[in-house]
């Protein structure tokens, strides 16, 4: 028994001593510091850091563009407060950076970026070896294009940790910038003077717009099928007629929430609102949803791609691959039309829009991070309609 | 001629026998000091002086006799295979014949005896893919002796059976897992000496201790006595788990009083040389006690428990073995503050404590009564996060093959990206933040949410509740019958649920559903985890450390069975014949109700929630509901066996056994998916098996041959796995109904003298058979976020076999008709080597031993997923089914063959003739191979954002791989 007490004795005290604790390897074992806090860059570090004297304003590196994009060369930093938060799910894989100059929208390609970027910090950005190109006349910076057949895009994404690393730092915590309050004027001149106008990007509240009976919304029967502008037969929209709309009509198609989330956009296909509308684009339009590939397509590849939904009508098929779809509303702020462009991921995307507006009976203010697209502006919301649509 | 000499040698022999007849002798019992059981074919010589006088060796039940012996002293040297060799000095005098009673032999220690210890424990990331090994004991068996140690480093699974099929007992009870059937050797890891005494039989064979089935049955004592009596103490340190082992053990052996107690105790610590976040802190308990009441009645209690932590490896791409030139790299771990952090942690605590009354009023009768209870927490830590990016270094998105690809059609064509992305990866040590979990990431991601956490670390946890009840008798009521039978019952109840183990900088993490919010947003009541919570106080419960949120359910499983075997003598010939019947219940009980899978209220109505109804139903009309009870799956289970032995004069037999075994599915096996509701995979059936082999086994002077042909049906097995899945865009779940396997091939184990340098011997293994699936079964794919069921019951096509085509010199196939193919290549059962050989020397004397072996492993298969096997995957997106996507989806990939050389070494001193020292040292992988795969599995997921839009592409699979050199040694003393 005193053998066993004295071995039992010293196989505790190894098992107890530091170095058994330490296991010979560092190792964490719960209950250990938790890590450092986060410590914001300072503009004198990354100065004396990269060699750099003085940022670029926003206005100053938008100058550089030159079609189909352009890679910037050379030590040159913007620096601005954030405006976007993806929190809401409503802006993807984007980060909206704003100066005293203008906005720009920074493709950081990865998801999530509210939780690690908050709305009125500081973010730098070393502008050099990215590409600053355009989308349809916004203003973006990332990564070059991607090369591949299939590219529309003049930039990338800077979805590689390592280049998101060397490129964008992230600064001090700051009260969240107040929207620029734009009103009709001033958006006019942003439509004419394109890419270089200042609001492009900017957190912008315009005020006393009035619903334009409109939306528009382009569904994929199949999106898991070519769906491109080559491929009119996988391709419905719901939209004004070709000829234009006609003065109090309604071409909602019955949509009222502001995007339509998978459940909301089953819900609406069975209700029957959008049975009328029609396969088809541009020219080529096939029928309404009610037909079927068979009934709608010559023989060849483009109906054998339906495969077993050959005989389903598009509309059982838009429910059988449903997704979630994005849906825009047009107001009108005086005569000129801004779009409000909600992602049908958007948290709020079947939250419904108020009766009152609809009816056009009552205007909104609306703030959100404004857009140009083809030469019209679009709205972007950043947070749910409850904080950034006002009804008057 | 030679026979001649021998005949005429011998008869000269028994002249001069005759001419003395002596009186004297000796006679005994040659036992195993480990459990005292006895020792078959132990060799004895005796010698006077330097004069061997005779020699003879032990019968089946361990006895020896040597007679006809003058008076004087003499010594008996007792050989073993395995056994270190022993010698006893004996009197005869007065020409009595002297009984020596128990000899017992020390087991040779090799190496440390395997168990699960053995083993890295690999994350499987619910894959659904099982990769334990089988874990063979040496017993007196040489093939299993050989290819337990030596094969375990490539996970060999015995006869190609799933670890699950190899039954385990503990005190008598069977304690495979109730719920999936695993081996339950975790329970006791770090118990070496407490369960060393055991007792094993091979595939069909009949066992005194359980009916078994076809894969073998190993019991464990586990009682006071049969723990190897005295003081013991060993330090053990290896290369590739842990780096220190302490073992103390001490056993009373049965007192004047009848008592008998032993107490077992062992650390095992550290980190290793090959897998980095990979550590121990394991410790272990045992206390029994036996009370002998009488010759007739005695008493056992053991309780024991393994209360620890284990860092788990987890697999990753070839192309992220490669980038980091370490085919052992774990994605695991990161650092924080410096220190190695592993987030896949198991840790356990599932104490074990049984009682057992054992009968024996006479030698042709005995039985036994074991209740034994397995409690305690059983838990493994992830990450979890909710609306943040995946924490995972090797996730596919920060991979180099992300942003290019050779092939076109994948569309990705950035190569700076590429470039940026292949600089990280090849160079981990400047990017230990990229390559490895960012902690301090994680942490302030989460300081910067006023109190919620995005990441947290969760515990899975699977804590059991488990009774169990088994009597046995063995009766032999006379020479040519032994009966041996039992009973057995079972009461499980398994809770599944998480906890939060971490909040990582925050404050609390939220009881929602985030897969359900992406397509559910807009309704707060469909993505609670906990809608109950949430109705009642109107917003998601906040969790704290320790708080269960997730999901919560217990599987309850009930058992009940009886079993009868029949030993029948008959001159030569030995047979058995047994059967058993049985009856296993199982069904799922949910703890919470979940938002989308709602059910109805108590009331038996349907639950609406803000003008949304929760309530939705399955194909069948049925409510899908996540709360409360489900139906009861129930199974008549019953099996039989047959067995015929012919003894041979001499330590000669040939036998051959049969059994069929109607077995029933596992809870894991038949559920959709068990974390979110109750419904059931149709077609949920039996299992039937049909195992026989013949055998023939050989052991005479020093002489040890086993040989073994085998073949066995598998039918109708049923598994569910889950996996993203990217098309859906949600967790996906595989229920697949209808695999059919067959198992065939031989087993050859041999040891024999070499006859040139006295104790060499060349000893070897050889395992090699054809372990193929024989069916196409069907599968359904339901998702975690809706009661659709996205495929019902399709055919899996291409799950046996997958067609090969022509191909030109260079490789690509020639012709256009999915039909026009060469052959149709057939698809195997994953996860071993199918051929296994091993081929050494082994050098016994004096107490030292040598052993070398070299080993080949060859046709290892990767599991296989059965989405890939698909009409549906190898159509595409175009619906159009060509050679090439058909070659390319269904084909299973074969591991290299690898060969590897193993060194061991040891010795042990008897000091004073009272306490022993030794050692010993195994080293295994000499040639340092660090390319051999030991397992892996297909993602199941498909690549479909291509450009042509008319096929999809696999994922690449994960793999395991075995380490490079590594070594154990293990130093032990005795009193």
């Amino acid at each position: 028994m005193k053998k066993l007490l004295i071995a039992l004795s010293a196989a505790l005290a190894l098992v107890s001593c530091q170095s058994l604790k330490e296991e010979w390897q560092p190792v964490f074992t719960f209950g250990d510091n938790e890590p450092a806090a986060f410590v914001p860059v300072t503009e004198q570090q990354l100065m004396s850091s990269y060699g750099f004297t003085a940022f670029t304003t926003i206005k100053d590196l938008k100058a550089l563009y030159r079609s189909p994009g352009v890679e910037i060369k050379g030590n040159i930093w913007i620096r601005g407060q954030v405006t976007s938060s993806d929190r809401t799910g409503n802006i993807y894989r984007e980060l909206y950076i704003q100066d005293e100059t203008g906005g720009i929208d920074v493709k950081l390609g990865k998801s999530s970026l509210y939780s690690e970027y908050k709305v009125g910090q500081w973010v730098y950005v070393s502008c050099g070896g990215l590409t600053l190109g355009s989308y349809n006349g916004m203003p973006q910076l990332g990564m070059e294009p991607d090369r591949t057949s299939t590219n529309e895009y003049e930039t990338s994404y800077i979805d590689v940790q390592a280049i998101i690393n060397e490129h964008v730092f992230k600064g001090a915590y700051a009260t969240p910038l107040a929207p620029v309050v734009a009103d009709e004027a001033a958006v006019k001149a942003a439509c004419t003077r394109g890419y270089q106008h200042e609001l492009w990007g900017k957190l912008v509240t315009i005020k006393g717009l009035r619903y334009g009976n409109e939306i528009f919304a382009l569904l994929y029967p199949n999106s898991n099928l070519p769906h491109k502008s080559a491929n009119p037969e996988n391709r419905v929209f719901l939209s004004t007629p070709q000829s234009g709309p006609v003065a109090g009509v309604d071409y909602t198609w019955g949509i009222d929430t502001w995007a339509l989330s998978k459940a909301g956009f089953i819900s609406i296909l069975q209700s029957g609102k959008l049975d009328a509308a029609e396969v088809g684009s541009g020219s080529t339009r096939y029928g309404p949803i009610t037909g079927t590939p068979r009934k709608y397509l010559p023989a060849g590849k483009t109906l054998d791609s339906f495969g077993m939904d050959a005989d389903m009508t598009y509309k059982e098929i838009l429910v059988k691959y449903a997704t979630a779809n994005y849906v825009s509303h047009y107001f009108k702020l005086g005569s000129t039309d801004i779009q409000v462009r909600t992602s049908g991921y958007a948290k709020f995307a079947d939250e419904k829009l108020d009766p009152a507006v609809l009816a056009g009976t009552a205007t909104v203010d609306i703030t959100g991070i404004l857009t140009i697209y083809d030469g019209s502006a679009q709205f972007t919301l950043v947070d749910e309609p409850s904080l950034s649509v006002k009804k008057n | 001629m030679k026979r001649l000499i021998t005949i005429l040698a011998a008869a000269l022999c028994s002249t001069v026998l005759f001419a003395q007849e002596y009186t004297g002798g000796v006679t005994g019992t040659v036992v195993n000091r480990n459990g005292r059981q006895p020792v078959e074919n132990a060799r004895l010589v005796l010698m006077q002086g330097a004069t061997e006088i005779t020699s003879t060796q032990t019968e089946i039940d361990g006895t020896f006799q040597i007679l006809d012996l003058p008076n004087g002293m003499y010594t008996l040297v007792i050989t073993a295979p395995d056994f270190l060799e022993s010698h006893v000095q004996v009197t005869v005098n007065d020409g009595y014949v002297k009984n020596m009673f128990n000899l017992s032999l020390t087991s040779m220690e090799k190496v440390a005896e395997v168990d699960d210890d053995t083993f890295s424990a690999f994350d499987m990331e619910g894959s659904g893919y099982n990769d334990n090994p089988t874990i063979l004991f040496g017993a007196n068996d040489v093939f299993n002796n050989i290819a337990g140690y030596n094969f375990s480093s490539v996970r060999f699974r015995a006869r190609g059976y799933a670890s699950e099929s190899q039954d385990v007992y503990l005190a008598g009870v069977r304690l495979n897992d109730a719920i999936t059937g695993y081996s339950p050797f975790s329970l006791w890891s770090g118990l070496n000496e407490a369960m060393r005494s055991k007792e094993t039989v091979n595939g069909t064979e009949t066992s005194d201790f359980g009916f078994g089935g076809y894969n073998g049955l190993t019991n464990i004592f586990g009682n006071a006595s049969n723990v190897r009596k005295g003081l013991r103490g060993s330090v053990l340190s290896n290369s590739t788990l842990y780096r220190l082992r302490l073992m103390g053990s001490y056993a009373s052996g049965m007192t004047d009083k009848g008592w008998a107690w032993a107490v077992n105790v062992s650390a095992r610590l550290g980190g290793n040389d090959w897998i980095d976040g990979v550590y121990y802190r394991s410790f272990a308990y045992y206390f029994a006690a036996d009370k002998k009441i009488n010759d007739a009645n005695m008493l056992s209690f053991a309780i024991f428990g393994t209360p620890g932590e284990r860092g788990a490896q987890n697999a990753s791409t070839q192309e992220v073995y490669d980038l980091m030139r370490d085919n052992m790299y774990n994605s695991n771990w990161g650092y924080q503050n410096g220190k190695v952090r592993n987030a896949r942690v198991r840790k356990t605590h599932e104490p074990v404590a049984f009682l057992r009354y054992e009968f024996k009023p006479s030698d042709r009768f005995q039985a036994s009564a074991t209740v034994l209870y397995r409690f305690g927490k059983n838990g493994y830590t992830a990450l979890d996060w909710y609306d943040a990016q995946d924490p995972r270094p090797d996730y596919y998105r920060n991979l180099p093959s992300y942003f290019f690809d050779a092939n076109p059609d994948m569309n990705r064509n950035n190569m700076v990206k590429y470039a940026w992305a292949n600089e990280v990866w090849t160079h981990s040590k400047d990017f230990p933040a990229l390559t490895h979990v960012d902690w301090d990431r994680l942490y302030n991601v989460n300081r910067l949410q006023e109190g919620r956490s995005k990441y947290a670390q969760e515990e899975r946890r699977t804590d059991q509740r488990d009774l169990n009840f088994a009597a046995t008798f063995k009766s032999r009521p006379n020479r040519w019958l032994t009966l041996t039978g039992g009973l057995d019952a079972r009461v499980n109840r398994t809770e599944y649920y998480k906890v939060l183990a971490d909040l990582l900088g925050g404050e609390y993490f939220l009881n929602v559903d985030s897969f359900a919010e992406r397509d559910f947003g807009s309704s707060e009541a469909k993505i609670q985890n906990d809608l109950d919570y949430y109705l009642s106080h109107g917003s998601a419960e906040k969790i704290g450390v320790g708080g269960k949120y997730g999901y919560d359910y217990y599987a309850k499983m009930r058992s009940a069975g009886g079993w009868l075997n029949g030993q029948f003598a008959f001159g030569n010939f030995r047979a058995a014949l047994g059967g058993r019947l049985g009856y296993e219940s199982f069904w799922r009980e949910g703890l919470v109700r979940k938002g989308l899978f709602a059910g109805l209220d108590q009331s038996g109505r349907e639950i609406v929630v803000d003008g949304v109804n929760l309530t939705t139903y399955d194909s069948k009309g049925k409510p899908v509901t996540s709360f409360g009870k489900s139906d009861v799956c129930g199974f008549l289970t019953y099996a039989a066996k047959a067995g015929l032995t012919y003894m041979f004069k001499g330590n000669q037999r040939i036998y051959a056994n049969m059994g069929y075994f109607n077995d029933a599915p596992k809870f894991n096996q038949a559920f959709l998916s068990a974390r979110t509701r109750n419904s059931l995979v149709d077609n949920l059936e039996t299992i039937k098996t049909i195992s026989g082999d013949l055998n023939w086994q050989y052991t005479d002077n020093g002489l040890n041959f086993r040989a073994t042909a085998f073949y066995t049906l598998i039918l109708d097995q049923s598994k569910v796995m889950s996996a993203f899945d990217d098309l859906q865009n949600a967790f996906s779940n595989f229920a697949i109904n209808g695999i059919d396997q067959r198992n065939a091939g031989i087993e050859l184990g041999f040891k024999v003298p070499t006859y040139v340098v006295s104790n060499l011997f060349l000893q070897g293994v050889l395992a090699a058979g054809r372990y193929e699936y024989i069916s196409n079964p069907r599968m359904t794919q339901t998702v975690d976020n809706s009661a659709e069921v996205v495929m019902e019951n399709v055919l899996v096509p291409y799950w046996k076999s997958s067609p090969v085509y022509p191909k030109d010199a260079s490789g690509n196939i020639t012709v256009s008709d999915p039909g026009a193919y060469e052959k149709m290549q057939r698809h195997y059962v994953p996860s071993t080597p199918q051929l296994a050989a091993s081929l050494g020397l082994s050098y016994n004397y004096n107490y030292w031993f040598i052993d070398g072996d070299i080993e080949y492993f060859a046709e290892s298969y990767l599991d296989m997923n059965p989405l890939y096997r698909t009409d549906y995957a190898t159509a595409g997106l175009d619906n159009t089914i060509t050679p090439v996507e058909l070659e390319y989806m269904t084909s299973q990939e074969k591991f290299d063959p690898a060969f590897l050389v193993n060194f061991s070494i040891g010795k042990s001193w008897y000091i004073q003739r009272q306490y022993q020292l030794g050692f010993s040292l195994n080293v295994k992988n000499l040639l340092n191979n660090r390319d051999v795969k030991t397992g892996g599995y297909e993602q199941t997921r498909l690549v479909d954002n291509t450009v042509g839009k008319e096929r999809f592409y696999r994922f690449d699979p994960k793999y395991f791989y075995m380490s490079g050199t590594n070594y154990m040694l293990n130093i032990y003393f005795r009193f």
